[in-house]
């Protein structure tokens, strides 16, 4: 009979053999690639071993966690590393190879480590960061400078999560009464889809990036979060290289996951991101209402200043001007009396001036008048004198004329024995117009002869 | 678009601009009170900015997402 088993002599074999070469318990290193519970509360598993190129599979095994245990794992595992068992996770799980003679081989699991599985997280996250840092791209998105008003918001989240809405009201009922625009770039935010999802949307954003003051990722609200989604190299990488500032609320209290890291704002929950716009912008109308009230109470100071200064002036000025004004006043009077003085002096001196010219004046015009009178009575003497003299004169002038007139007739002269000699009944006075043979008339005082020329001598 | 319109950031650089004047004491009086002004209305401008709904902005969000 050796060499030939019934089936179930074999599998007796197999079994015990499997018992007696390994301890009743030990920790075993594997990657989930499969998980799921069955309606009676076991949850059932395929643990694979990777080659060292990531992909292909090594080694495969079933393993399930009965039901009894399933609950107290999972809790201890999501309390210790924020995850949720899942595809992709590395984890140490404490248990023994079972095997039965129907349903074969399987790894009962027992218990946990989530420390290793953390571990794990932490290296893949650092190698991710790692590789940023290399590429130099790790903080640019934390050097953008998040808008003083960020109303514009483009939204990446999950149209029907919580988290989305509780984001959108927190917005809208903020308390001062800020509006928001906000355009929702609906994706994926959890599960093998997450990465292409979320570099879709963010596309779809960069392409109107001009529009948006700020990119808010958010997810999350209800169940546990799922961080390691955003453990992702693109989803970081696209962060980091996002024009706009880009504000995280995915959920994760514990630790921040590596597209956290980068993102410009990383916080908690949607709420805390909504608060955070919120505040930007309270932040902002402070500044302005403070300067609103700093001009005022400036404003007021310097006008204080003016008008203190301007009292100063009055101040100095006033009682200068009253000095000025009386010694003004004491000069004018000075000049006033001044002038009286010399008014009253010119008018004395004027008076005395016109008494003079009068008593002058008339004691003048009394002897003109007395004078006038001689002057007359000598003119009327004068005149009488003159005229009587002029009349004696030309009496006397007469009277010669007469004499003179009686010796100058002719016929006076003619009886004094004077002849005129006349030629052609011209008066002769000159013997040279009287030629030889001329016949000449000779007057005498009682009649007259005409006689011939026969001769004539000179004077001599 | 729209740039020639109300810019907040403008805004604020003026309104800092116009407080810093005041500061200085180089404003005289005569542009004291043009300047407090403009501050006072661009302060209600940004306020009323924070406030306001634009439609515009709202119906082109409404396409976008």
């Amino acid at each position: 009979m050796q060499g030939r088993f019934s089936l179930s002599e074999l599998q007796v074999i197999i079994r015990d053999s499997l018992y007696l070469a390994l301890p009743d318990f030990y920790w075993v290193i594997g990657e989930i690639s499969e998980i799921k519970q069955n309606y009676s509360g076991h949850c059932y598993l395929e643990l694979i071993e990777k080659q060292t190129d990531e992909i292909k599979i090594k080694a495969r095994i079933r393993a399930v966690i009965w039901g009894s245990r399933y609950g107290f794992i999972k809790s201890f595992f999501e309390n210790a590393t924020g995850e949720t068992l899942k595809e992709g996770l590395k984890v140490l799980l404490k248990g023994k190879i079972e095997y039965h003679e129907l349903y074969g081989l399987s790894l009962v699991i027992t218990d946990i480590d989530p420390s290793f599985t953390l571990g794990e997280m932490a290296a893949r996250r650092m190698q991710i960061i790692r590789r940023l840092e290399d590429e130099g791209v790790f903080g640019m998105n934390r050097e953008l400078e998040i808008p003083l008003v960020p109303q514009r918001v483009a939204v990446i989240s999950s149209r029907t999560a919580a988290g989305y809405s509780d984001f959108m009201d927190q917005l809208r009922t903020n308390n001062y009464g800020y509006v928001y625009y906000t355009a929702l770039f609906d994706a994926v935010m959890q599960g093998s889809e997450t990465e292409q999802s979320i570099i879709n949307a963010m596309n779809r954003i960069a392409s109107s990036a001009e529009m948006f003051d700020v990119v808010v990722i958010i997810r999350g609200g209800g169940s546990q979060t799922d961080l390691s989604w955003f453990d992702n190299y693109n989803i970081a990488y696209y962060v980091t290289q996002f024009p706009l500032p880009v504000i995280t609320g995915i959920g994760h209290e514990k630790d921040l996951s590596v597209t956290d890291m980068v993102a410009c704002k990383p916080l908690k929950t949607p709420t805390a991101v909504a608060n955070f716009l919120v505040e930007c912008i309270n932040t902002t109308e402070n500044h302005l209402i403070e300067m609103g009230t700093d001009i005022k109470t400036l404003t007021l100071g310097v006008l204080d200043e003016f008008k203190e200064r301007l009292d100063r002036s009055k101040n100095i000025i006033s009682p200068l001007t009253r000095i000025m004004i009386s010694d003004f006043r004491k000069s004018l009077s000075d000049v006033s009396i001044e002038i009286l003085n010399l008014g009253k002096d010119k008018i004395h001196r004027a008076r005395l001036i016109i008494a003079n010219h009068k008593s002058k004046l008339e004691s003048e015009s009394k002897s003109l008048n007395s004078n006038k009178d001689v002057y007359i009575e000598s003119l009327k003497s004068g005149i009488i004198t003159k005229t009587r003299d002029l009349l004696k004169r030309n009496r006397e002038k007469v009277f010669t004329m007469g004499t003179s007139l009686n010796i100058l007739n002719p016929e006076n002269i003619l009886k004094r024995g004077y002849t005129i000699t006349s030629l052609n009944g011209r008066i002769l006075k000159d013997s040279e117009l009287i030629s030889i043979d001329d016949t000449i008339e000779t007057k005498f005082s009682d009649g007259k002869i005409s006689s011939k020329v026969t001769g004539k001598y000179d004077k001599k | 678009m729209a740039k020639k319109e109300f810019s907040f950031n403008d805004s604020l650089l003026k309104i800092e601009e116009i407080l810093r004047n005041i500061e200085s004491g180089e404003l005289d009086v005569d542009k004291l009170s043009a300047e407090v002004k403009k501050a006072s209305e661009l302060i209600k401008l940004c306020q009323k900015k924070l406030r306001t709904t634009e439609e515009e902005i709202n119906s082109i969000f409404r396409d976008l997402s």
